[in-house]
């Protein structure tokens, strides 16, 4: 085949498109086929085709929209304070300070870690009896009494966030960090020149810089946390009641513990198609800088 | 001709050693298993067998349980998938699912004529019976789960050890005070054990109607007004799961908990003797419910293997085999010659959990007892715990769940 062929690259990407169709799009049929049908796990020949059925019935569950309003502040909260938190800890990084090899070494452990252990981790340091973070609270006068975080509903949620923020902060960090290297040092000096302080550096030499890598990031972001539930599961199950129920939790619940996979299908297609405005997003802003 | 006889002879003398080799080539039975210590391993039951079973090899596969959940689920895909055991642990609330898929090789047959099925107790096979009359699971181990107290707390107190509902309301009020309480309750998943000891052990009844009726509704009431008005659980509890509870005990927060023998040893490590255990308390009308943790093997119908699989089974409930096992599961023998010379866990605890037989029983073998165990149980108490319903409204979507 000649080097200029059109058949050449979708010769060279066809490992990668096969696999993606084996590994993403199959799936994906499989999870809208099941939807369409009401699937008992453990009624293995009975699976009629119900339509829409699935789908009319997710939209009268009123656990469903109690689900996805949970969703919406846990992703929203998440990941702005994720980002927040994350872009602090890029600025100092990019300080030169001494051991700072050692602290952006540090800070990427979070990240490393399976969300299992941070989950079992902060289920025990918020624990109620024992938990270091009542322990220390009432010790230094900054709590009257210990708190139940995770089995309170109007503290439940933060808890958790808290947890999903530790984890996903370093993400943030590393790749800001990245970002603020490849702005090219001359533009700070262009700015000092002009008399820009330190704010006004920030807000005009720095935030433009790494809009690029921050529009990327929030986005990938954004896509992870909405579909995860590890944490959740690992520390509050969904509870107290269904205080910190998500979408993705329910549907997992409802498939995996409740062995209904056509309705957990329909929750999870529902998921994806809401999911989509952000991919799409995601899409269009990576095949802009690929143009670029 | 010659020539065909003489293709045909070769090709037999050829093949003689391939048969011979087959013959010889071990039967691979698959078995599933759980233990709650995951450093724990059949390995040396399986090497024992081997041993006394030349041509049976045992492969046992260590599927994680995750509360059930994720055990029971990932052997329903299997069967789906035509890939299942030919044997695997199962327990008692998932009889009917697999039932319905026609999961399960019926063992009447081959208890017929196993000489080990007189040392397990009737009261065991009764337990164990299928709603179609017939024998699908033999019982490998078993625990009835009872009462924790700090003895030395009702001591000093001048307390009695619960023996009805009112002793241990009583009990639960008094000693809780300070950063103590007086019941450590398992609000999250798993926890249906120790409100189906109070309510249906106070009047409840897993028939239609039977969670709404006036008793079931007053014994739950009564359960619940023990976390909203007498507080005499932690404010943990509406989240708090086995390890919390265990772990509230061993600290010497919680007076008194539900749970089983399997944790005694580890109580005892951290207590001595502090601690002790008594059945579960009775109703106000004297009767009592406690839960009957059942732990069994069964043959699955798709199982090539099923004559190598029933005695690699058979041979885990026979005797000292038995014995070996639930030293390794921490729960408790279910043939009488190894309850005779029982001495995994100090006595105190064995007679508990004996003396707690007669109330044992289990939630009703229905498709609907899973998803109740594991999301609307702690889902729906969880809110009634927290007062974001009543206690009456729990039971009304207890009673739905279940009934329609």
């Amino acid at each position: 085949m000649r080097l200029g062929s059109p058949a050449l690259p979708w010769l060279l990407l066809a490992p990668a498109l096969a696999a993606t169709v084996l590994l993403v799009l199959v799936p994906v049929g499989e999870t809208v086929w099941l939807s369409l049908h009401d699937v008992i796990l453990f009624r293995p020949r009975v699976r009629p085709f119900v339509g829409l059925g699935n789908y009319v019935a997710v939209l009268g569950d009123a656990l469903f929209w109690e689900s996805l309003g949970h969703s919406v502040v846990w992703v929203v909260a998440a990941v702005s304070l994720q980002f927040g938190l994350g872009l602090c800890t890029a600025l100092l990084l990019n300080r030169t300070f001494a051991w700072r090899a050692v602290a952006r070494a540090l800070v990427i452990v979070p990240w490393a870690l399976p969300s299992v252990i941070i989950g079992l981790v902060w289920t025990w340091m918020l624990d109620f009896n024992l938990g270091l973070v009542n322990q220390l609270g009432v010790r230094w006068g900054l709590l009257e009494a210990p708190i139940a975080w995770l089995a309170r509903p109007d503290t439940a949620m933060a808890a958790v966030i808290l947890a999903v923020v530790w984890q996903g902060f370093p993400f943030f960090a590393v790749t800001l960090l990245a970002g603020l290297q490849a702005i090219p040092r001359e533009h700070y000096e262009a700015a000092e020149i002009d008399g820009a302080g330190v704010f006004a550096a920030f807000v005009n030499v720095t935030l433009p810089g790494l809009a690029p890598v921050i529009a990327t990031s929030l986005l990938l972001r954004m896509i992870w946390v909405s579909n995860s539930l590890d944490l959740i599961l690992v520390m509050t199950g969904g509870g107290p009641g269904t205080s910190t129920h998500t979408l993705p939790l329910y549907a997992f619940l409802k498939a995996w513990s409740g062995a209904n996979y056509g309705y957990g299908s329909a929750l999870a297609v529902v998921l994806t198609v809401l999911l989509l405005a952000v991919v799409i997003g995601y899409a269009v802003r990576a095949g802009r800088e690929v143009r670029a | 001709m010659k020539r065909r006889n003489l293709l045909a002879g070769t090709a037999a003398v050829a093949a003689a050693p391939l048969v011979a080799v087959h013959a010889q080539k071990p039967v691979v039975v698959r078995w599933w298993y759980h233990f709650d210590d995951p450093k724990a391993s059949p390995a040396a039951l399986v090497a024992d067998f081997e041993r006394a079973n030349p041509g049976i090899t045992v492969q046992a596969e260590n599927i994680p349980w995750g509360g059930g959940a994720d055990y029971d689920t990932r052997l329903y895909t299997s069967i789906i998938a035509g890939n299942a055991p030919d044997a695997a642990m199962v327990k008692f609330n998932n009889l009917t699912r697999l039932l319905e898929m026609e999961a399960l090789a019926p063992l009447d047959r081959l208890l017929a004529g196993w000489a080990g099925r007189a040392d397990i107790s009737d009261d065991l096979w009764n337990l164990h019976k299928a709603p179609d009359g017939k024998a699908y699971y033999l019982p490998v181990q078993y625990v009835v789960l009872y009462l924790y107290c700090r003895q030395d707390w009702f001591a000093e107190k001048g307390l009695k050890l619960p023996v009805s509902f009112d002793d241990f309301q009583t009990a639960a009020m008094a000693l809780t005070g300070g950063e103590r309480w007086g019941f450590g309750l398992r609000g999250g998943a798993g926890g249906h054990d120790h409100w189906c000891s109070f309510v249906l052990g106070g009047g409840a009844r897993m028939v239609k109607g039977g969670l709404v009726s006036p008793a079931a509704l007053a014994a739950n009431r009564w359960f619940i007004g023990l976390h909203t008005e007498r507080h005499v659980f932690p404010p943990s509890a509406p989240n708090d799961g086995f390890q919390q509870i265990i772990a509230n005990m061993k600290a010497g927060r919680t007076a008194m908990t539900i749970h089983h023998i399997g944790s005694a040893n580890d109580m005892v490590a951290a207590l001595g003797d502090k601690i002790t255990a008594v059945p579960v308390p009775r109703g106000p009308q004297g009767q009592g419910w406690t839960s009957f943790g059942d732990g069994s093997n069964a043959l699955l119908a798709q199982g090539k293997n099923q004559e190598a699989a029933w005695k690699w089974i058979s041979y885990l409930s026979t005797g000292p085999a038995n014995v070996a096992f639930n030293r390794l599961s921490g729960q408790v023998t279910v043939t009488k010659s190894g309850a005779a010379t029982w001495d995994v866990q100090p006595k105190r605890f064995v007679e508990a959990t004996v003396n707690s037989l007669p109330i044992a029983a289990t939630l009703p073998s229905t498709p609907q007892t899973a998803d109740f165990t594991r999301t609307v149980w702690p889902q729906t108490t969880q809110k009634a715990l927290l007062g974001q319903i009543t206690a009456d409204d729990m039971m009304a979507i207890f009673e739905k769940h279940y009934f329609g």
